[in-house]
């Protein structure tokens, strides 16, 4: 359901809608859409795709069809090498390690669908010395 | 709902072979004239927009494009099982199938399009060089051989020079495309193209061109009628495109003078025409330094094509319901000039701020605001779903107004009061690129998305007393605490994704 806003902010009204999708809450003002999490159980569903820059694996980003794997279990792999081609929405994207490694588990196999988040592959990273 | 009288029509039931907005827009037209509709759908498809408007339906497959819209037989099956007449193929899928041109025909249905020979000369990249070299027009450099290998493609792409380009010989919408702009890419890129086409089109054949690095992509609209007379229907700009996917067009271009104008009108009217054309094409060129190349024949109607519409005043998809018909002739005085400027601009579902990654999910709220010179064409609307199987195009957006900065102008403003709630869309990037100053200036290139937005757009600040609203808002809407603000979601934008999977 949709809840209409309104606010005088110095001499402009602005007029918003806002509307709570699922576990978030999407805000359109000032010509702007934004979109917020809803408090849940605290679990942002966002976090579960997500991949910091120390992570040692390859989640998918979307779901998809892993079109090639570029790697096997025990390669090694230097920072942004490609290791795997996936398809989604008729468009294909290469994903990359972003760390220098050995490849230690990879979890699909090629013209599998994977879902969201799915762990890919993982990589033993290559110790500093 | 009253008809319109046209039962003499040959046709009176037709099916489509489409999805999306544009099944929508060719319902409309066969409201218009009278004509039954059967929509042929996916198993994914069935909460949309054009299921709800068909007068039938028929589901011709699973969710995967192979098993349903690209599947010539279940299409042709659905539409006889609902005794349909006649086949509109849209865009996409099957539409620049010649195979599926001829099976309609094999079935005794009429296929809404140009003929199977038509789309076999102009259709297949390879064959239409070959016509363009016969009709004298320019074509850009590159290598059309059959040998396949990956060896000599990649020989051949270096011959050819770098950067060049690798396509999909069936292909079009920038689907089984990639650039090459060093040798050491070119394996895998030559690769990637390969399996692209051949997902998308049944295909894996592919060409090599030269690329060139700032030129302009003009496009004509042709038409032919039902006694063989083509016409063109002035031009298109597309330049405005992001992995060679069209972003926003317009009608007509701010860079061709009156001259040029008639030359490569001229020429898109002779190839059409050479090849006996029927019904609506497209003739694309690339544009640099005065010069112009024949880039590629597009044997269907385009996405773009309502700003053809609006400057001109014609609606293509009737004529070309007519024309299959046997009813549509040019009178000598149509469509000879244009009237104002149409700007189209193709709302993706897809995160402006997190370099375009695509985004599904449930649509909440939908609203576009309508006015005068206004036009929307969606085919989903609240509570349907925008699933990964498909083109994450979800609705265009078109404005016309009576010039170039005025329809710039309108479609801001018309943005601007655009609502999408349940997916993120490519509007505030629109935005961006509406404001540009070499988009206004109307000097931008093919280049233009990878030289000023290679980088994910930036979140827009707002001032703080907005802000203030915003949290109102947000705790009224949640009831409950506000949410906990990390660097990035803070703001009110997601970040879930990883920086490798930035797509412009």
């Amino acid at each position: 359901m949709i809840q209409k806003f309104e606010k005088k902010i110095g001499n402009h009204v602005h007029k918003a809608i806002a509307e709570k999708v699922g576990d978030k809450i999407w805000i359109h003002v000032n010509g702007e859409t934004l979109v917020f999490d809803a408090e849940t159980t605290g679990r942002r569903r966002g976090k579960v795709a997500g991949k910091d820059a120390k992570s040692n694996t390859i989640l998918a980003p979307m779901p998809g069809k892993i079109t090639k794997l570029f790697k096997k279990l025990g390669d090694v792999v230097t920072v942004g090498e490609s290791v795997l081609v996936m398809e989604a929405m008729k468009m294909e994207y290469t994903l990359k390690s972003n760390m220098a490694g050995t490849i230690k588990k990879v979890a699909f196999k090629e013209l599998d669908q994977v879902a969201l988040g799915a762990l890919i592959v993982e990589i033993e990273p290559t110790k500093e010395t | 709902m009253k008809k319109t009288d046209l039962s003499n029509l040959a046709i009176k039931r037709l099916a489509i072979a489409n999805r999306g907005e544009v099944a929508v827009r060719i319902i409309k037209a066969c409201e218009e004239l009278g004509i039954e509709t059967v929509l042929l759908h996916s198993d994914a498809d069935i909460n949309s927009r054009a299921y709800r408007m068909a007068d039938h339906k028929v589901c011709i497959g699973g969710s995967t494009p192979a098993e349903s819209y690209l599947n010539i037989k279940s299409n042709i099956q659905g539409a006889k099982a609902k005794s349909a007449d006649a086949i509109h193929p849209g865009f996409g899928f099957l539409s620049e199938n010649a195979d599926f041109a001829k099976a309609c025909v094999d079935a005794g249905l009429i296929f809404v399009g140009p003929s199977e020979s038509a789309i076999r000369s102009l259709g297949d990249k390879v064959h239409c060089k070959e016509l363009a070299k016969k009709c004298g027009i320019p074509l850009v450099p590159g290598y059309d051989g059959d040998d396949q290998t990956v060896e000599t493609l990649s020989k051949e792409a270096a011959r050819i020079g770098y950067p060049c380009i690798v396509k999909a010989a069936a292909g079009g919408g920038g689907r089984g495309m990639k650039l090459i702009s060093q040798a050491s890419e070119a394996l895998e890129r030559i690769e990637s193209a390969q399996r692209e086409s051949l997902s998308a089109f049944g295909s894996s054949k592919v060409f090599l061109e030269k690329y060139l690095d700032r030129a302009k992509h003009i496009e004509f609209q042709v038409f032919g009628d039902s006694i063989g007379k083509v016409r063109h229907l002035f031009e298109r700009e597309c330049s405005v495109q992001r992995r060679h996917q069209k972003i926003i067009e317009e009608a007509t271009s701010p860079s061709l003078t009156p001259e040029l104008r008639r030359k490569m009108g001229e020429a898109a009217t002779l190839i059409a025409q050479t090849a006996g054309y029927r019904s609506a094409g497209t003739v694309e060129f690339l544009f640099q330094d005065g010069e112009f190349f024949l880039l590629e024949v597009n044997t269907r109607l385009q996405v773009e094509h309502p700003v053809t519409e609006m400057v001109l005043g014609i609606d293509l998809v009737k004529a070309q319901i007519l024309n299959a018909c046997q009813s549509f002739v040019f009178s000598e005085d149509q469509y000879k000039s244009f009237q104002g400027h149409s700007i189209e601009c193709r709302v993706y579902a897809e995160n402006s701020y997190e370099g375009g990654m695509p985004s599904t999910g449930k649509l909440g709220h939908v609203h576009f605001p309508e006015g005068p010179g206004r036009r929307f064409e969606y085919g989903f609307e609240e509570d349907d779903v925008i699933t990964s199987f498909y083109d994450p195009m979800i609705a265009k957006v078109i404005v016309w107004d009576e010039s170039r900065p005025r329809a710039i102008q309108k479609m801001i403003e018309v943005l601007n009061q655009s609502v999408i709630f349940g997916v993120h869309t490519n509007i505030p990037y629109l935005k961006a690129i509406l404001s540009h100053p070499e988009f206004i200036a109307g000097t931008m290139t093919t280049q233009f998305i990878s030289k000023y937005f290679s980088e994910p757009l930036k979140p827009p600040t707002r001032e703080p007393a907005l802000e203030v609203f915003v949290e109102e808002m947000k705790k009224q809407v949640g009831k409950s605490a506000p949410s906990e603000k990390s660097a990035t979601a803070g703001n009110g934008y997601q970040n879930p994704w990883s920086e490798q999977w930035r797509m412009w």
